[in-house]
């Protein structure tokens, strides 16, 4: 009885440690498909480097796009490039459906939904004791999905006729500019939104010391989960200054330790992965002309998409989190840690 | 604490899986009661769940430690923090706490992770409209 109260999930978290000159970098391959919210950290900052704030002022918008019939990302030729991900649609109740800029479309269903559409899929690996969701994956790309082809008449039938699924969906700005969707945007409701970006000014917050002994020393004695929790105590404006003998809680920042002053930055939205990257590149440029010590970056993934990294199907049991965090330093080496749900394939 | 996988290769490359390793969980949690207007403080509201734990678990369930990281007296929204050993018990004493000074409550789970940087990044808080 007691073993079994004493049970918990999974818990998954991949550290690694490298350099961006290295030859075996493997930062772009890490990257998740829908980027929902980053988060920067700089410390020793008492006010934004101006060029970065250039890059926050400059992300590239992105549009919700109301009830849209999910048959529409088969026929229209000018989403090739584009991220498109459902809204509000939640991946352990509802229907989801994301796809991607390469073409590869993953439809998560119940089993009403997947029986009704009729197409080839496989059992979701995030459901319970019986199969109660389905994942259709399809590369659009692909000779059998080609226009007229039986795949593709098959899936369309089925997404026109049988299953009539539509959704709000947000999509990413194509990368030849926002005129090539004007075409499907004139035939339904939609809106154009900025990322919501919001600063904060910490003052006398304790930061734990990040040396350069640190940065070469074995990634087993530097525990990243304390790291990781400090900086969600920081990203959620939870106080790390407590008594051991508090009754309320007793966090507080990993030692050693170090009280200074510190920006944070938020940006919230869908993001693409070419803004994320100009970030981390003006993050790079300030460690190398700055005094500070270090600087984070983290990146969440969204809760509800059906594909976290590549094409690995993700999902919601208990929790829906897929996330990367980078330590960065100024002589170009990094720590990543990649953190996923209970069920999830382990992280690239 | 267990490895699943370590490669190490030459320079500076290393790669480390852990696997069960995090020793706290992470929630957030709202409370909701029968008659809106009340108002717990943060103190109050670490009592009830001890409480709590006390009429399921006994006196060595309430003994088990936990930490309210956060707290919004206004929408009565709290972070907390337990040891992983420990998540079924608060979890299970938070679902079945149905009382608050006679009147009805229930505390709703919001979120669930061993990392409280996940707490910080749900996209289910995305607001466009």
């Amino acid at each position: 009885m007691a073993t079994e109260l004493e049970r918990t999930p999974r818990c998954l978290l991949v550290s690694e440690r490298s350099g961006f000159l290295q030859e075996n970098n493997r930062l772009l391959s890490q990257q998740l498909n829908f980027n929902y919210k980053v988060s920067v950290l700089l410390p020793d900052c008492g006010s934004a480097p101006s060029h970065l704030d250039a890059v926050l002022d400059g992300l590239n918008p992105f549009y919700l796009i109301r009830d849209l019939p999910v048959h529409e990302l088969l026929e229209t030729p000018s989403l090739q490039g584009v991220s498109a991900l459902s809204y509000r649609t939640r991946l352990d109740e509802d229907n989801c459906v994301a796809l991607l800029p390469n073409g590869h479309l993953s439809l998560s269903l119940d089993k009403d939904s997947f029986e009704l559409l009729g197409v080839e899929g496989k059992p979701s690996r995030f459901s319970h004791k019986r199969n109660i969701r389905y994942v259709v994956s399809v590369d659009l790309t692909d000779s059998r999905m080609a226009p007229g082809g039986r795949g593709y008449q098959r899936l369309l039938t089925g997404l026109k006729s049988r299953l009539q699924l539509k959704t709000d969906f947000l999509l990413t700005h194509p990368p030849g500019g926002g005129a090539s969707l004007q075409v499907l945007l004139s035939r339904y409701d939609w809106s154009e939104h900025r990322p919501e970006v919001s600063r904060r000014l910490l003052t006398d917050v304790c930061c734990p010391l990040m040396t350069s002994d640190l940065q070469s020393c074995d990634l087993k004695s530097c525990d990243p989960h304390h790291l990781l929790e400090w900086l969600g105590a920081v990203d959620a404006n939870i106080s790390c200054e407590n008594a051991s003998s508090s009754f309320l809680s007793s966090l507080c920042c990993p030692d050693p330790q170090t009280v200074t002053s510190a920006l944070s930055v938020s940006v919230s939205g869908l993001l693409l992965p070419e803004d994320l990257q100009r970030i981390l590149k003006q993050l790079r440029c300030h460690l190398e002309q700055s005094l500070s010590t270090w600087a984070s970056l983290t990146v969440h993934g969204f809760v509800d998409s059906p594909v976290s990294w590549g094409v690995s199907e993700h999902g919601v049991l208990r929790g829906g989190e897929n996330f990367y965090s980078l330590l960065l330093f100024p002589d170009q080496t990094y720590r990543i840690h990649l953190g996923t749900g209970a069920e999830d394939t382990c992280p690239p | 604490m267990s490895c699943a996988d370590t490669k190490d290769k030459p320079a500076l490359y290393q790669r480390v899986v852990l696997k069960n390793a995090s020793p706290y969980h992470y929630m957030k949690v709202c409370l909701v009661l029968e008659d809106e207007s009340t108002r717990l403080s943060a103190v109050n509201l670490k009592q009830f769940i001890i409480s709590g734990l006390d009429s399921l678990y006994g006196e060595a369930g309430a003994a088990l430690n936990f930490d309210l990281l956060k707290y919004d007296e206004d929408t009565l929204t709290a972070f907390l923090r337990v040891y992983s050993k420990g998540l079924v018990k608060l979890w299970s004493s938070l679902t079945l706490l149905s009382l608050y000074q006679k009147q009805a409550c229930a505390f709703r789970v919001l979120q669930v992770s061993p990392f409280l940087l996940a707490l910080t990044g749900n996209s289910r808080e995305l607001q466009l409209d």
